[in-house]
Order: C-alpha cells, then sequence, then structure tokens
C-alpha cells in the first residue's frame, strides 16, 4: 500500500483591494464579540435600559420641567440620560479595551500584520467594530425616543426628525470620543483589564471628582476636565437647553480635540509598534 | 547582494538584552535552515524580516526590499509563528480563511485555498473543529497552512515541526519540500538540528544573536578542521585497535564506551578515513562498523559555538 501526499503547486489569484481586507478584520472582530456572553448582555442592557429610560424621562419631562415649551428642548433630557455615561463605560470596558489589547496578548496581531495590511487599516477597523456597539448607547435610544415621541403625537415631525438630526450629531461626538480613546487605552497595554480600568478612571473618576469640587469651590470651570460634563454642554445647548454650567464652544473643543490627539497617538503608536514575544 | 536575505550588521535590542549582535548572513535560494539554541535570535530576525520589528543598527532586506512597514511585501511572504494563533474559536477552515481573506482573496477563493491548504498538511479531516482543540501538531500545520495558502515567493516559518507527531512532521517536511521545489524559498528555524538536514543542506547557524557560521553542511565542516571529529568504531577487539591506531598522529583520544566499542577523536578525518582500511588489513582485526556520531548539524553547532 502506498501514502500519496498532496502536493504544492503554485497560483497566482486576483487580491481584493484594501476595503475587503478592512472588512475581514471587521468580521472576525465583530464575530468574537459576538461570542462573548458579556459583551452580549452588556449591549443588550445597554441598548434597552437608555432607550426605555429615555422614553420614560421624555413623558415625564413636563414634570421635571414645568412650564417649558413643548419643543425641541423637551429632547436635551434623554440626551443627559446618566444611563448613557453608565453603559458606554460599561461597553468601552467589556468590549473596547481588549479590542488591541487582546491581540497583543494572544500575539494574534503577528498574524494580522503578517498580511498585507497596514496598521491604519488595523486601527479602522478595530474603530469600525467599536463604533456600531457604542451608538447603541450613544445614539439609538436617541433616535428612538424621539421616533416613539412622534408616532405617539407627542412632538410633531418637524421636531422629532430635528431632535433625530441632532441626536445624531451629538450622540456621534460621543460616539467618536469613546471609540478613539478607548482604542488608545486599549493600545497602550496587553492586559485589557489595565485598560478597562483606565476607561472606568475616564469617565467616574473624572465626573465625580470633577462635580463634587467644581460645587465644593464654586468654580464650573473644573467640569471641563469630564468628557461627559463636556459632553453634556454640547448636548443640553445642541437642543436648546440650557443650565449645563460650562460654555458649550469650549466643551466642544476639548471633546474634539482629545478625540483627534487620542486618534492620532494611538496611530502613531500603532505604527511603532514592534511585536516582540517571548 | 542578490540573496533572498541580505543582512549586514544587523543589530536589534530589547532594552538592554541584545537580540540580534551584527548579524550578517546571506540567505540563499530554496531552503535554508536558521539553526540555533533558545534564545538565540531566531525569532527575532524572522520578526524583523516580516517587518514587525525594526532594525537598531544594520540593513537587513527581504527578496531585495526592507520589510520595515513594507506591506505590498507582506503579499509575496507566508509566515509561521512559533506560538501564537488567532482565534481559538476559529475552526481550521475558519482560520485559514480569514487569514487569506486579510490577504484580498475573493471569499470563494479564500473557502478553496484554504481546503487544499489544509489538505496539504494533512487537515481535512479536522479542519471543522475549532482549532482550540488542536494539538500543539496540529496547530503548527494548521499555521503553516495559512502561510502557504496564499501562494506566497517565500515561506518563513518558526520552529514549524516544534511538537508535530511524526506523521505531522511528514507532512510538514514533505509540504516545505514540494514548495521549494515548485521555486519558492523558504527560511526555516529549528533548534533541533537533525531535522533541518532532511530538508536542507543550506544552513546558517546563529548562536547569541550572531552569525557564526553560513553555507553548506559540508562547507561548515571545513570551517572546523581544528576541532575533532569523532568515530564510532565497532570491533571485537576495541583494546587492540586503539593500539594499532595509535601511531596515527593526527588523533586525540581514545575511549571504550561499550566493550565491543572504540570512539576514536581526530583533527583530520579525511587522513583518518585514509589510513584506517590499511592498518585494519594489516592488522587482521575484525570491524563491524563505522560510524560518526557527530557528523551532523548537532556537532557542527557544538563545534563552533564551544
Amino acid at each position: 500500500m502506498s501514502i500519496t501526499l498532496p502536493t504544492y503547486s503554485r497560483l497566482e489569484i486576483p487580491l481584493l483591494g484594501r476595503r475587503k481586507r478592512v472588512w475581514a478584520i471587521i468580521a472576525t472582530g465583530l464575530r468574537k464579540e459576538l461570542r462573548r456572553p458579556a459583551a452580549i448582555v452588556v449591549m443588550a442592557l445597554g441598548a434597552a435600559f437608555t432607550t426605555i429610560t429615555s422614553i420614560v424621562l421624555l413623558f415625564f419631562a413636563p414634570f421635571f420641567l414645568p412650564g417649558q415649551a413643548h419643543d425641541l428642548t423637551f429632547f436635551a433630557l434623554p440626551a443627559s440620560n446618566g444611563f448613557v455615561l453608565f453603559f458606554v463605560t460599561l461597553m468601552a470596558a467589556v468590549i473596547g479595551s481588549g479590542l488591541i489589547a487582546d491581540d497583543m496578548q494572544s500575539m494574534a496581531f503577528t498574524l494580522y500584520l503578517s498580511r498585507p495590511i497596514t496598521q491604519l487599516d488595523y486601527l479602522l477597523a478595530k474603530a469600525a467594530i467599536l463604533a456600531p456597539l457604542i451608538s447603541m448607547v450613544t445614539i439609538l435610544p436617541l433616535l428612538l425616543t424621539a421616533l416613539v415621541a412622534a408616532l405617539l403625537g407627542l412632538f410633531s415631525w418637524t421636531i422629532a426628525l430635528e431632535a433625530m438630526g441632532i441626536s445624531l450629531v451629538v450622540g456621534g461626538l460621543l460616539t467618536l470620543f469613546y471609540t478613539t480613546v478607548t482604542l488608545f487605552l486599549s493600545s497602550l497595554t496587553r492586559r485589557k483589564g489595565i485598560a478597562a480600568a483606565a476607561v472606568f478612571a475616564v469617565n467616574f473618576g473624572l465626573t465625580v471628582p470633577a462635580g463634587i469640587l467644581a460645587d465644593q469651590i464654586k468654580n464650573p470651570a473644573i467640569l471641563y476636565i469630564a468628557p461627559w460634563n463636556n459632553y453634556l454642554a454640547v448636548a443640553i445647548a445642541a437642543f436648546g437647553a440650557s443650565g449645563a454650567g460650562i460654555d458649550w464652544p469650549q466643551a466642544l473643543s476639548i471633546l474634539l480635540g482629545v478625540t483627534v490627539l487620542a486618534a492620532i497617538v494611538t496611530y502613531i503608536r500603532m505604527k511603532a509598534v514592534e511585536v516582540i514575544s517571548g | 547582494m542578490n540573496g533572498v536575505v541580505e543582512a549586514a550588521g544587523v543589530s536589534k535590542w530589547y532594552g538592554e538584552v541584545l537580540g540580534l549582535n551584527a548579524f550578517t548572513a546571506s540567505f540563499g535560494k530554496g531552503i535554508t535552515g536558521l539553526v540555533g539554541p533558545n534564545g538565540a535570535g531566531k525569532s527575532t530576525l524572522f520578526k524583523l524580516l516580516i517587518g514587525q520589528l525594526h532594525s537598531d543598527q544594520g540593513k537587513i532586506t527581504l527578496l531585495g526590499e526592507d520589510p520595515w512597514n513594507n506591506v505590498p511585501l507582506k503579499r509575496r511572504l507566508g509566515y509561521c509563528p512559533e506560538q501564537n494563533q488567532l482565534y481559538g474559536w476559529l475552526t481550521g477552515q475558519q482560520f485559514v480563511e480569514t487569514l487569506l481573506r486579510l490577504d484580498g482573496m475573493p471569499a470563494a477563493n479564500a473557502r478553496t485555498e484554504a481546503t487544499a491548504a489544509l489538505k496539504i498538511v494533512g487537515l481535512s479531516d479536522a479542519a471543522q473543529r475549532p482549532t482550540q482543540g488542536y494539538s500543539r501538531g496540529m496547530r503548527q500545520r494548521a499555521k503553516l497552512a495559512q502561510a502557504l495558502a496564499h501562494h506566497p515567493e517565500i515561506l518563513i516559518l518558526d520552529e514549524p515541526l516544534s511538537g508535530a507527531d511524526p506523521a505531522g512532521r511528514v507532512h510538514i517536511l514533505q509540504t516545505i519540500s514540494d514548495f521549494a521545489k515548485d521555486g519558492g524559498h523558504v527560511l526555516m528555524s529549528t533548534h533541533v538540528l537533525y531535522e533541518i538536514e532532511r530538508v536542507t543542506n543550506n544552513i546558517v547557524l546563529i548562536h547569541n544573536g550572531k552569525a557564526i557560521a553560513a553555507g553548506n553542511i559540508h562547507a561548515i565542516r571545513a570551517l572546523i578542521d581544528t576541532h575533532p571529529h569523532a568515530v564510532r568504531i565497532e570491533t571485537s577487539k576495541p583494546r587492540q585497535l586503539a593500539q594499532a591506531l595509535a601511531r596515527m598522529e593526527h588523533l586525540v583520544s581514545f575511549e571504550f564506551p561499550a566493550a565491543d566499542t572504540l570512539l576514536v577523536r581526530t583533527r583530520k578525518p579525511d587522513a583518518f578515513y585514509k589510513e584506517l582500511p590499511q592498518i585494519v588489513s594489516d592488522t587482521k582485526l575484525d570491524v563491524r562498523g563505522l560510524e560518526s556520531p557527530d557528523d551532523s548539524l548537532d556537532a557542527v553547532f557544538r563545534y563552533l559555538v564551544g
């Protein structure tokens, strides 16, 4: 009896473009996240809680804001929903913190970069995995709230559509901020626990002390150090409401500045990163 | 400078640890074995070649190009890392397919090529099982499959036989040989020296980050003429034979490892093999077998690194 092994032979196959290669990373990354019970639970709870509470807040807005005109400013309330901060932090920590750190730790990064993809491709793919998931907490609930409000006749379609447009912009800003900052933190370490802790520090570690300090020393400028406060200032102003305590242009500058800086630093870091195994 | 790999004075530090130390070597076409113990700098060299590390000093080229951040060059190489896998929940088929998709291969082609590559390395039966359930040898074969599935010009294989079972070794070595026969180049590292002799005579010996010898195994042997060469002789009268051989001036030592064995060491193996038949004939001693226990890469390596 003889054994015949298949033999190797060279073959030229036309290769697809960059977009398809990036999509391959996204598809694999999404499949990975959707297999993790923790990620699914956080996503489901986050989307459900923020949406439900936002709609409830809208219903009770007349009680919270008595005498206020029935206009766009009502939508500042769901946009300021505290559950958004809670779940966006949880989502960034549970899903985002491991996106790069896990690949570094498992050395999957070595295999990725042994293929004809650039570090920018890799980062864009990771951002494309995280951003839609975060937007389930930052954008989707606001859109659904406006939609429900219009469907139930609580607001005119004109106001609801305007609210949706603004929600897309302010929610998009928050999504962009948390995506870039989380990826930046994830790129700094091979241990996602450290990145997750940093995500919590950036959010609650800055937001809570900033609020207390600003109140104690009667200086609202302290609020600028917390991303959430900056977002609130921008969102509240965008919906034409007031009461953020800080000026929205400065807050917007800080959010955009940090977002761009985090993206650039992450790119430079990934570009220079050397894959060192044991 | 027209080798597949050209390295000139390449040094790489990891903080205070020296990974490569003015490494200079030229790797030719076909299969080249990079031989050295653990920590010698083999993986560092390979990471430099696939552009995942940047040299601190010197110049290194792969297929005539600088590999650092060289994306187009990655289309031309297939890399099989020693340790890592992608995600354990991926089946063997998905693992290879995913990496082919990262190459930009259309989905249908990726599926076909992944299936073919897994068949070549003998993993067809396990293709639909998650790789986390694979044995170490199966993982090695899966990694080899992803390295060659996109039909690269050069394979860079970091310890491809590490942990492989005998059947797996046959598949891996057969695949490597076929790849080279088809015009591909292979750089393959190992610290188990005899493995590489089965596929190539071209080797580069690396130790402490330096290339200590490069070329054909026999050419390297010529470099070590000054080192004693051991010959094991099976005879019924080892002591009498030793007495007869003692007149050879180039002999260094005699040992009697067994009742019917004589182990001699000579500084001039050619002269020894030339003179031995005459001495045996003159003394009429019974010599049943002759072998050189260190006529292998292992011995070459031991000699060269002291």
